[in-house]
């Protein structure tokens, strides 16, 4: 191979400077990956970094032909085989960063370096494939730079090695490209897909369809964001702050499941009673349908419907932040209407042979009050006097006779187990009840005053139906730590339970003011973000451009897009003419520039390194000025100029000018003969 | 009459002295470079001294060395070729670099430590110092570190024909050197040195000389740019001139007439790996900067 050997003529080989860069670049790009892809691809990753180091270092070689063919099967080998699907998002990454990895191996000139540098923008995009958060965005952004230094590196003198001239340069590169960035955001057509990525899948903290009554109480280790809510107006009362999501009705063996047969239809619209909160709620990916809403909901978002228990569904399972708006009606009542004899069977049903001990003790209170209000009050009155505990860490339980056992043993326990408990005796004696999952509570964020809730709010309570009154909320956990429902879960835990709570979990709790105010901050700062960025879609921006352009036509996008364009374009054209702009002008010499600048035009140039002085005595010869004049004139320049030890004013300076003036008629007049 | 034709120099030179800094001539032999040193100690009624460097001077050959004194039985120092007011500091770059640096060392302290006894060098204290060009065989090149303690250096050159002719003309050059009369003293001398220092300079000409050291440190054509120890030298130098120049200001044409000797030695062209040369640099700075901001 003639040809590849004479390649290496200096003309075509990667500076030293930008080889450098290109491998930082290289680590910098892949480094996001490595959170959600196998590590042996970034381990792949770096022993070519590792190779192409010793290739440069002379110790290596290059990796023969054969020994590249194999690399390349045995990352498509392993690409198949490392689990994933193999038409999957993951996998074509994973076989994007390969390809990249490996492209390395084979980077000699600068048309392999040009590659991974373009390669390396493609893999920055990819990541927001996976994460879209403002973090990995200025992350991403960073990225940009080094990619754009290491080009930058490529076309620099091979003994002007300035690493970081070359990363200054691309910043402002890539900030310059910015504000056009923002005009093509808002204003540029988004088309839908023509044809769908397979997102990522993968499992998601949150509310499941299966709750055993350990599974709240581990969700409270995690401080991962479920949703964000903007009310339109107040927040409602913090103990109102029940966000349902799932409806359990069937238990079995201990565990509540939620229905899986939907009835699509509900039966019973409610009364629009009362006022109604109007808000938006940003919901976290979940990789499922199910929606969190205040009760009574009614959804104001097209794709999101209201299914019979009253819960919300969109029409797709979450995959990236989800804004949709709800009304809710605290107030509603159903009347009576709201109950079909299906649903009156699930709602009562209950294992016959399961918890004998609890069922004969709910059949005896049945007995004694007869109603349903006296019934659940009394159990409530039960919970509060009796010596119950609320706790993370209750004992466990057996999966038989599991609410028997804790009813009256144990009698430890955190929300789903009171909830559990109470369900189970209210269907015992033929009242109709149910579980409801979902979260309660949030922080409002000081600074936006939206609404956080977070995986540790999540919560589980009790429906009961009421003739009449339609489903009414019953909390048992309000009668065991009435706190929990006040004012969020750490003013209900012990000492004990606290340790046990995750770092960041503590912190967000406010267990250190200066880092929870920190924390504040970078949670509003997100919540924008995902506002006005994430959350601008195509439904936002036809919002955004009827006020700004009334009717939206192609051509007035097209003009808005221009002139927008043109007028970015301008502001870093703007920015790098005020850096570049002459330092402030001494008088004189403004004086004797628009003086020179006319004699140019006459055919008097002058040179740069001509003084004033200089110039005017030579154009005074060719145009046979007067020499005592002239030398008049040269002796004014030179005191206004250089000698401070002459003082002048305006009146000097006026003087001047016309002194100037008049040798530009001279010249004019000397250019015309 | 002694140097034919070298006006420029001779003004150069006698810069130099009022701006109290050192000169370093560098120029093929023969061409009259000790003959410019002693002339000019001679007029201003200085005391002269000339040290030949050579590959074996050691450094007390310059400075002096303390020698035992039998009448009084001890040490006495005796003061090496140095302490005078003009000292002559032939073919520098022959000598090795400890030598040289022995030299530079005092002309930077303008001071000899020996013995741990410090004993200051005369006043006024200037070196000229000359070398041939480097590319000859048989020399150490100075380094940068050490060029930049010399506030210029000049080329002589050949004359021009019409002094040459003259000079052919004429006796030996030496024995004028001999009839040359003292026009100054040593209280003059600091008066004109004092004088130099005063003369003004405006706003519009520091602006000039910033913009070329920002030149020189911007264009790509330079391997690196000028210090700020360049730019004040290239400053007083253009004091001096403009002083010489019968002028209590600073104007463009000093800056642009003592620019090459101030700055050539300091430069080093961005291609040129050798590290030597400049001439051209001086040039690109004069084309360059606009005079005018």
């Amino acid at each position: 191979m003639v040809s590849s050997e004479s390649s290496h003529s200096a003309l075509h080989q990667i500076p030293r400077n930008s080889l450098a860069l290109l491998m930082i670049a290289q680590v910098v790009v892949l480094m996001p990956h490595a959170l959600h892809l196998s590590p042996w691809i970034v381990a792949v990753g770096l022993f070519c970094g590792f190779w192409r180091t010793r290739v440069y270092q002379g110790q290596w070689d290059y990796p023969r032909n054969w020994i590249k063919a194999l690399l390349v099967v045995a990352s498509a080998v392993g690409v198949a085989l490392s689990g994933s699907d193999v038409f999957s998002l993951e996998a074509a990454t994973s076989m994007l960063l390969l390809a990249f990895a490996l492209k390395l191996l084979e980077m000699k000139n600068r048309r392999d370096a040009y590659v991974v540098v373009f390669l390396s923008y493609f893999v920055i995009a990819t990541e927001f494939l996976f994460d879209q958060s403002m973090a990995v965005a200025a992350y991403e952004f960073g990225a940009m730079v080094v990619v754009t230094a290491a080009m930058v590196g490529m076309n620099q003198f091979h003994t002007r090695v300035r690493p970081v001239a070359s990363l200054r340069l691309a910043a402002g590169l890539v900030a310059q490209a910015l504000p056009l960035t923002v005009v093509l955001f808002v204003f540029f057509p988004r088309v839908a897909p023509l044809w769908t990525v397979p997102l990522p899948g993968g499992g998601t903290t949150g509310i499941s369809e299966q709750m055993t009554p350990g599974d709240i109480a581990n969700l409270t280790q995690s401080d991962q964001l479920a949703f964000r809510v903007v009310f339109d107006d107040e927040v409602p009362a913090y103990q109102e702050l029940y966000w349902r999501g799932l409806v359990y009705s069937d238990f079995h063996n201990g565990t509540w499941s939620a229905q899986k047969s939907r009835f699509v239809a509900s039966p019973g619209e409610p009364a629009a009673a009362g006022d109604a909160a109007s808000y938006q709620v940003l919901m976290e990916p979940t990789m499922r349908d199910w929606l969190y809403a205040l009760d009574r909901a009614v959804p104001e978002t097209p794709g999101v419907r209201r299914v019979a228990d009253y819960t919300l569904r969109s029409r797709d399972p979450v995959m990236s932040v989800f804004r949709y708006e709800v009304s809710s009606y605290p107030g509603a009542r159903l009347d009576g209407r709201g109950m079909t004899r299906a649903m009156e069977v699930q709602a009562t049903r209950y294992p016959v042979d399961d918890n004998p001990r609890i069922q004969a003790y709910a059949d005896e209170l049945w007995q004694r009050t007869g109603d349903i209000d006296g019934f659940v009050r009394s159990l409530l009155q039960q919970i509060s006097s009796g010596d119950y505990h609320y706790t993370l860490k209750p004992p466990i339980l057996p999966s038989e006779n599991s609410i028997d056992a804790f009813w009256f043993d144990t009698q430890r326990g955190f929300c789903t187990h009171y909830a559990g408990a109470l369900v189970f005796m209210l269907r015992s004696v033929g009242a109709p009840a149910r579980m409801v999952g979902g979260y309660q509570g949030g922080e409002i964020n000081p600074i936006t005053g939206h609404l956080v809730v977070r995986q540790y709010d999540a919560h589980a309570w009790v429906e009961v139906w009421d003739e009449g009154r339609g489903w009414r909320r019953v909390d048992p956990t309000q009668a065991v730590a009435p706190a929990r429902i006040e004012s969020g879960i750490e003013a209900a835990l012990s000492a004990e339970d606290r340790a046990e709570l995750a770092a960041m979990t503590a912190a967000r709790l406010g267990d250190w003011t200066l880092v929870s105010s920190l924390l504040n901050w970078s949670e509003s700062l997100e919540h924008r973000w995902n506002l006005w960025v994430i959350g601008f879609d195509a439904g936002s921006q036809r919002g955004l451009l009827e006020d700004l352009l009334g009717d939206i036509t192609p051509v007035r996008i097209g003009l808005a897009m221009l002139f927008f364009g043109a007028l970015s374009l301008s502001v870093a054209a703007l920015a790098l003419f005020w850096r570049r702009r002459p330092t402030r002008r001494h008088p004189v010499e403004r004086a004797f520039r628009s003086f020179g600048d006319a004699a140019a035009r006459h055919g008097y140039e002058r040179e740069v390194h001509e003084s004033p002085m200089v110039f005017v005595e030579r154009v005074g010869h060719q145009a046979r000025v007067n020499p005592a004049q002239l030398q008049l004139l040269i002796a004014q320049l030179e005191a206004l100029l250089y000698n401070p030890a002459v003082a002048w004013g305006s009146r000097e300076l006026k003087y001047l000018r016309t002194q100037l003036r008049r040798l530009h008629f001279r010249l004019a007049f000397a250019s015309t003969q | 009459m002694v140097l034919l034709g070298k006006n420029e120099q001779i003004r150069l030179a006698l810069t130099c002295l009022v701006a109290r800094g050192h000169l370093l001539i560098e120029d093929l032999p023969g061409m009259g470079k000790t003959l410019l040193s002693h002339a000019l100690a001679k007029v201003l009624g200085l005391s002269y001294n000339r040290i030949q460097f050579t590959s074996d001077v050691l450094p007390a050959d310059i400075t002096g060395t303390a020698i035992f004194d039998r009448a009084s039985s001890e040490f006495r120092f005796m003061e090496g070729p140095l302490f005078a007011q003009v000292v002559l500091a032939d073919e520098i770059n022959r000598a090795t670099p400890k030598s040289q640096s022995a030299l530079l060392e005092a002309m930077e302290e303008r001071q000899v430590t020996m013995d741990g006894v410090s004993r200051p060098l005369p006043d006024p204290f200037f070196v000229i110092a000359t070398q041939n060009p480097t590319t000859q065989s048989g020399t150490f090149p100075l380094p940068e570190s050490q060029l930049d303690r010399f506030l210029m250096r000049i080329e002589l050159g050949y004359p021009e024909p019409d002094a040459e002719r003259e000079l052919l003309r004429g006796g030996d050059r030496r024995v004028v050197l001999d009839d040359l009369q003292p026009v100054a003293d040593l209280a003059r001398l600091t008066f004109i040195q004092e004088a130099a220092g005063a003369v003004q300079v405006s706003d519009p000409l520091i602006e000039y000389v910033q913009r070329i050291v920002e030149y020189s440190r911007q264009s790509a054509d330079f391997a690196f740019g000028l210090s700020p120890r360049g730019a004040l030298a290239l400053l007083s130098a253009a004091r001096a001139w403009a002083l010489i120049h019968d002028r209590s200001h600073v104007v463009p044409e000093d800056v642009q007439a003592v620019l090459p000797g101030v700055v050539e030695h300091r430069l080093r062209a961005a291609a040129d790996f050798a590290g030597h040369g400049g001439g051209a640099l001086a040039q690109k700075l004069l084309s360059g900067v606009d005079v005018v901001g």
